[in-house]
């Protein structure tokens, strides 16, 4: 495997006298899909937050493109190449999908408030430019007739490929997906998969990936981290990660033993 | 779907900004502000002193909308940066001597302090908490800098005079009025910019807005900035408006309660509009006027806005511009219903008001 993009060492997370995540490894190059298999409260949620920033772990290094980000707050990192979905899209409810989607503009924006009062050039530029970039998400998700919508209009789904749009948006160079597929139709479910590869060819962004769909996983993803009880348990293929013991007794569920849920 | 993701990283071709005209609900709602605009004319002196109150109100009421608005920040000490504003002009004009032109500036960049330290502590508390934070801040205020003679001229304040060919009523409503509707257009402008949509986002969920690359902090303490400044702009108008500014305005409990009423202003007129900040103050103002004439003024005013503040946060959480917005929409689908139910309002209203003057 070539250098990778993201590098994630040891990294361990405790909430009072549970360990959620304890000394987990994982890597993922340029451009690859990679896969978070796990049952509920295995700690995939916490690795996100831990490496977009909302949650700081106890110990441990997060490597983006050999640059140190531990110490860079979330919309920092997002600046540095990381763009995150959440499990449960929130969205912004008081805007329209349209304004949804320029507010995910505002990075590659710079005008400050006051080019905007006096409607300077820099704000009327700033705004093309954010107009530009916010219709050519609506085509792609699909919602150019929803625009003036607000978001507690659209169904579930919808809002799933809104948030997807928003991201996508930042120009990630990683991409974390939280269960990008939960709560969506099948039919959508079965779109997904090609549309995340179709993003990763076209941007060349490394994606990692949550998932309970567990085809949808397998299928897209080239590389799978199994985790449990905040440990990574399996690494591999997706045909090597189904067959593996310890992951089939884990998640595959034969005897389960109880713990907490996150 | 998945057609069209080919798309996405193909660079960006930027349309040419284009100047759009006017629609007919832009026409018609201009048509009804210059109507509002023209109010006070039959009522003489007393018209134009009524009416530059509710453009100071309606000055206020934007710093409201931008911190409380936009930015979903709780501030209850708006009067205070008034407060300051209107004490800066007094002291740069009777005691230094400055021109207004001047002296105004002064006052808007006089409440970058007071923003600052306001702005900073918005980061770490939310809701109530700040809300109870900018209160013991205006307090604080109203003991220290309102209390300070150097600064407020002492009891009997700073004599200010308007300058030169504002100093009719009439000609001082014109200039306020052309104020108040550029700083309107100015904060219209911050909604539908970067810096305004962050504000928007953060308001909303604060957590996404991280994710999407917006710097929480900043943008609070740009939102206190502003709304500072505003605040500062429409105390060194109102210093002018009085001619005499003192002390004990801005001093507790008379500066919460203004503050408060500013609040119930931006929530009438419609939260998160600059426009409606202008409607909710000539609407609050107005109503102000119709009850001073009668017996327990304080009783009647303060009942009749806490009803109306709660009326329309159940029933039109949009405030005044939401009225407008839904009657306008029922004109254009259904005329007859839409003309005439408009009209009744407006009616009902202005008759309700004639009829309480002329009975007190």
């Amino acid at each position: 495997m070539s250098e990778p993009l993201l590098e994630i060492r040891d990294l361990t997370v405790r909430f009072g006298g549970i360990t959620a995540l304890d000394h987990v490894s994982i890597d993922v190059a340029p451009g690859e899909i990679v896969g978070l298999l796990g049952p509920n409260g295995a700690g995939k949620t916490t690795l996100f937050n831990s490496i977009s920033g909302f949650q700081k772990p106890d110990e441990g290094r997060i490597v983006l493109e050999g640059q140190d980000i531990q110490t860079l707050l979330p919309y920092e990192r997002v600046a540095a190449g990381l763009g995150r979905t959440f499990q449960h899209v929130k969205l912004f409810t008081n805007l329209t999908v349209r304004e949804n989607l320029l507010v995910a503009q505002h990075r590659h924006l710079s005008s400050g408030s006051l080019s905007a009062m006096l409607r300077l050039r820099a704000w009327r530029q700033d705004e093309a430019e954010a107009l530009a970039r916010a219709e050519r998400m609506l085509d792609l998700i699909d919602l150019r007739a929803w625009e003036a919508a607000y978001p507690q209009a659209l169904s579930y789904g919808t809002t799933r490929f809104l948030e997807l749009a928003s991201v996508l948006s930042l120009n990630p160079k990683v991409l974390l997906l939280d269960e990008p597929a939960s709560g969506i139709q099948q039919k959508e479910v079965e779109a997904l998969g090609p549309l995340l590869r179709r993003i990763r060819d076209d941007s060349g962004c490394s994606i990692v990936l949550i998932e309970h769909d567990m085809s949808l996983l397998l299928s897209v993803s080239e590389r799978v981290y199994a985790l449990d009880f905040g440990r990574v348990i399996a690494e591999g293929s997706p045909d090597e990660i189904t067959e593996d013991p310890q992951v089939l007794s884990s998640y595959l569920g034969r005897t389960r033993r109880t713990h907490a849920t996150a | 779907m998945t057609q069209q993701a080919v798309e996405v990283m193909k660079p960006l071709e930027l349309p040419a900004v284009v100047r759009r005209r006017l629609t007919g609900a832009e026409l018609a709602g201009l048509a009804g502000l210059g109507a509002i605009a023209l109010l006070p004319i039959p009522f003489g002196s007393f018209g134009f002193f009524v009416g530059q109150f509710a453009l100071i109100y309606a000055i206020l009421g934007l710093s409201v909308v931008v911190v409380t608005g936009y930015a979903g920040l709780v501030s209850l000490m708006t009067y205070s940066f008034a407060g300051i504003g209107a004490m800066v002009t007094g002291i740069a004009m009777a005691s230094w001597g400055w021109p207004f032109w001047l002296a105004l500036p002064l006052a808007a960049a006089a409440t970058i302090p007071v923003s600052v330290i306001v702005g900073v502590t918005s980061v770490r508390l939310k809701g109530l908490y700040l809300a109870i934070a900018t209160l013991t801040f205006a307090d604080a205020l109203g003991e220290t800098f309102f209390k300070w003679d150097r600064a407020t001229g002492g009891l009997s304040g700073w004599v200010v005079s308007r300058p030169h060919p504002f100093r009719s009523d009439a000609s001082y409503y014109v200039l306020l009025l052309v104020v108040a509707m550029g700083l309107v257009w100015m904060v219209t402008g911050l909604r539908s910019s970067r810096v305004g949509r962050a504000m928007l986002a953060v308001r909303t969920n604060e957590r996404e807005a991280q994710a999407l690359g917006i710097n929480v902090y900043k943008t609070k303490l740009t939102a206190f900035l502003i709304s500072g400044a505003l605040g500062g702009i429409g105390g060194s108008f109102l210093a002018l408006l009085l001619k005499q500014v003192t002390r004990s305005a801005f001093q507790s409990p008379l500066v919460e309660a203004t503050s408060i009423l500013l609040v119930t202003v931006v929530v009438i007129g419609g939260i998160d509009r600059p426009l409606g900040a202008f409607l909710g103050a000539v609407a609050l103002v107005v109503q102000q006027q119709v009850f001073q004439g009668a017996r327990f003024f304080f009783a009647y005013f303060g009942i009749y806005s806490a009803a109306l503040l709660v009326l329309f946060l159940l029933y039109r959480p949009g405030g005044l511009m939401q009225v407008v917005r839904l009657q306008w929409r029922l004109i254009q689908t259904r005329p007859r219903v839409g003309i005439i139910s408009t009209a009744l309002i407006i009616g009902l209203n202005v008759g309700l008001a004639w009829l309480f003057v002329r009975l007190s």
